[in-house]
């Protein structure tokens, strides 16, 4: 859907995506619009001066939730007789709101018919994404003296736009209209705003008080302007990093959420478009790139994941006591039960991550009070591991979707049906485990006794969450490795047969720490051979695999973030080279795609396409892959906090030259990271 | 009919202590309309102590639905949240207490859980 003219801006979970004209015209091929809390409230938005469609001479997206487009009436050929000039700027903040300039360069009067052709289709995110369109309700237009009403109504649901200009205009069902007289060198303006309403019967919007900032755009501004001076300053000699370090710290600002139950607090949303809302294995893997740059983020995503913990066995929800939710959705086919998010639970990764993460988060924070504040929802998460999770009754973290109509069969991060297979490339039977998920649980229970001995006073319950973390260790290397091939395999079946494909999940197992040493040589080395490793990225699933396809969603692309935890825990086991090769690799990537990482791009061979290709349909911004570039600066300079302070032991390649981060925030206050690039990296990467 | 509401709130008041609610305070009032007539429960919560009362006072929290949909939620046969998102429930204050609360109605009756293979074996 990536449309390289479209234009993008947004604010929270409310965003626009246009022509570079800034006109809608949605189609189920060209999902443009407006749309916030998954519902999109305009689907038509076209500008015409006398009866003629614009055309774009330029466009600015100034900052992510503003952006300017310079038009002209008449075709690309006319543009020298051009005698108007037409300005759209647009912001997104709470509302949508767009200012139309219109300048008269000729040295006569004109007459003008400006018109804006508005419509909605009201469309669930679910509906545009998948393209089904078959409304139960009713779509109503409302035209009133100062103001068009657009509207969507099924039983008590009901969402609606409502449009109003600061100039008088005619009103229709289909739009509004000014007729103008501009005499030479005259301008005239107007400000239109949007604004979105999810409707109770009482009249009470849903979101009511929801908002992190205001809405204008002055105040979000200054939002913007105090995230960035509050994150640490990186100074390097290499170009692209410093460029591609701002680029992530904007988005990841953009890609800011606020809830509707954390009243006005942020976490990351999962990415633009299509995934503006909560995911729990997003939220949280990005909140763990991130911790070095932007701690709060991670108490945020902890408390509200905290919050909608599961209580209960909802098979619709794939929900269990203990659970960490896997996605929420505000739209229509949440509200009617057509599709499971509210929330859906249906991940096996979220719940042993949020223990890693509460961890992770007070090394760095020394945030003590919220550790104690999740003590109940941690024990029930490490419940949950043990008993609701474990289907097979061997010790491992299984899944097998109840819901059988709308649920996700793979419950792992790579949940495409197709990721999980065994070498000859069938696909396992349920309930499956996957590797890298087994690795979580490890980390978790480690994790886990650090907080149960340190701030929950329950020295028992540390003894034995080390106990349970040993055998599973012991339990996992006895099972899941492949003798012939020397790598873990990527999923056990019911049975115990082993999914023996070579594959990335490998690199998360050394960041979890379960490996044992005399094996992670091996496992290095998988990483950076020449199967995994393709010169930009180690990919999802070897080359030579039965499934393995340059552009297979989770079968053979590369993913951004995949490659900065498989960095991570190389830096772990001591291989500072190999985690430098990756951390070049992927940096080198970001440099195509102006800094702005897409979510996954072609496995193919670095020196085939000398360019790396972004996977067709990618989310882009998207929070892990914004994640990134952050964590990779964190491996490459080897910040860990250490008994209170923070150390620093950098390993940078010799292209990096020297790089300094400066103020970054801890338990130690502020403090700065110096490094300079003396890796030759030649000989580590065999592909 | 409304026995499943009358049982829930007083279950809730027996109860006395709620570990999911040990952080949550605030007070909630449940209004539930049938045409001219409408029944109020009110909720007190204080950092997991529960106090129910069947009073008409200012709540931080007001809760609006009908007495069928609130019977049906508290016995798992509707969601909170989703009926929330439908606008078939109305909350007017903090909107935070309700999904708290919410988390105490129980799953669908006719939900299963886990199937644990073992288990299912040795049926």
């Amino acid at each position: 859907m990536a449309d390289t003219n479209t234009v993008r801006i947004l604010d929270g979970n409310t965003f626009v995506v246009s022509e570079d004209t800034g006109d809608i015209e949605a189609t189920p091929s060209e999902p443009t619009g407006l749309f916030s809390i998954d519902t999109r409230f305009l689907s038509r938005w076209v500008l015409t001066v006398n009866g003629e469609r614009l055309n774009a001479l330029s466009y600015d997206d100034l900052q992510y939730y503003e952006a300017r487009f310079f038009l002209v009436p008449g075709m690309a050929t006319h543009y020298v007789d051009a005698k108007l000039s037409i300005i759209r700027e647009r912001a997104v903040g709470g509302s949508f709101r767009e200012t139309l300039t219109i300048l008269n360069h000729d040295e006569k009067a004109v007459d003008l018919e400006v018109r804006m052709a508005a419509a909605s289709d009201f469309a669930d995110l679910f509906q545009v994404k998948d393209e089904i369109l078959n409304k139960k309700g009713e779509l109503y237009s409302e035209a009133e003296a100062d103001r068009l009403r657009l509207g969507y109504r099924r039983g008590n649901f009901r969402r609606e736009t409502v449009i109003t200009c600061s100039r008088p205009a005619r009103y229709d069902r289909e739009g509004f209209a000014f007729t103008l007289h501009l005499e030479p060198n005259e301008q005239w303006e107007t400000a239109i705003d949007v604004q979105t309403f999810a409707v109770g019967p009482g009249g009470r919007d849903l979101r009511m008080g929801l908002r992190a900032h205001g809405t204008e755009r002055l105040a979000l501004q200054h939002d913007l302007e105090e995230w960035i001076a509050k994150a640490p300053k990186v100074n390097t000699e290499h170009e692209q990093l410093g460029s591609t370090y701002r680029r992530s710290l904007i988005d990841l600002a953009a890609l800011r959420f606020s809830p509707l139950s954390l009243g006005g607090q942020t976490l990351p949303a999962a990415g633009l478009p299509w995934f503006m809302t909560m995911f729990g294995r997003d939220s949280i893997l990005t909140c763990l790139q991130v911790l070095p740059f932007a701690p709060d983020m991670s108490k945020t995503t902890l408390r509200i994941l905290a919050a909608l913990q599961g209580t209960r066995f909802d098979d619709f929800r794939d929900e269990d006591p203990g659970r960490i939710l896997h996605e929420m959705r505000y739209g229509e086919t949440s509200a009617f039960e057509e599709q499971p998010h509210s929330p859906y639970y249906g991940s096996v990764d979220a719940t042993p991550l949020f223990v890693v993460l509460l961890d992770e988060y007070e090394k760095w924070t020394g945030d003590i009070a919220l550790v104690k504040e999740l003590e109940h929802e941690c024990r029930a998460a490490l419940h949950w591991i043990d008993d609701y999770a474990d289907l097979v009754g061997n010790g491992y973290i299984w899944y097998e979707r109840r819901n059988t109509d709308t649920g996700l069969e793979n419950q792992c991060w790579k949940d495409s049906w197709d990721s999980i297979s065994y070498s000859d490339g069938t696909l396992p039977p349920f309930p499956r485990a996957t590797c890298e998920v087994q690795g979580y649980a490890y980390d978790a229970k480690v994790r886990a006794a650090r907080l149960a001995r340190e701030f929950w006073d329950d020295p028992a319950y540390a003894d034995q969450l080390e106990r349970e973390a040993a055998a599973l260790k012991e339990r996992f290397n006895r099972d899941w490795w492949v003798p012939d091939g020397e790598f873990y395999a990527l999923a056990l079946d019911p049975n115990g047969r082993r999914c023996d494909v070579l594959s990335s999940n490998m690199g998360h197992l050394l960041w979890s720490g379960i490996v044992d040493d005399e094996r992670a040589a091996k496992v290095a080395e998988h990483l950076v051979g020449p199967r995994l490793w393709s010169g930009w990225g180690v990919r999802t699933l070897a080359e030579g695999e039965v499934r393995y396809n340059p552009i297979g969603y989770h079968n053979g692309t590369i993913w951004p973030f995949d490659n900065s935890f498989v960095a991570w825990g190389l830096r772990r086991y001591g291989f500072a080279e190999e985690a430098a090769t990756i951390a070049s690799g992927i940096l080198d990537a970001a440099r195509y795609f102006d800094g702005r990482l897409p979510e996954a791009f072609g496995g193919y061979q670095r020196e085939l396409t000398k360019f790396p290709v972004e996977y067709p349909t990618a989310c882009s911004p998207q929070a892990w892959s914004t994640g990134t570039p952050l964590l990779l600066i964190r491996t490459m300079l080897g910040l860990e906090p250490h008994e209170g302070h923070l150390a620093v032991d950098p390993r940078l390649p010799v292209g990096m030259g020297r790089i300094e981060v400066l103020d970054i925030p801890g338990r130690w206050g502020r403090v700065d990271a110096f490094a300079r690039g003396r890796l030759k990296l030649d000989d580590v990467a065999a592909g | 009919m409304v026995d499943a509401t009358m049982r829930f709130f007083e279950d809730l008041d027996r109860r006395g202590f709620e570990p999911l609610l040990a952080k949550t305070a605030g007070t909630l009032r449940f209004d539930l309309h049938e045409g001219a007539h409408t029944t109020h429960w009110l909720l007190e919560i204080d950092r997991g102590k529960l106090q129910v009362r069947q009073e008409d006072r200012e709540a931080d929290t007001v809760v609006g639905t009908g007495p069928r949909l609130f019977d049906e939620l508290v016995c798992g046969k509707e969601n909170g949240i989703a009926a929330l998102l439908r606008g078939d429930m109305t909350v007017a204050g903090d909107l935070r207490l309700v999904l708290q609360v919410e988390r105490l109605f129980p799953g669908p009756p006719d939900s299963r859980g886990p199937h644990h293979a073992f288990r299912r074996e040795g049926l």
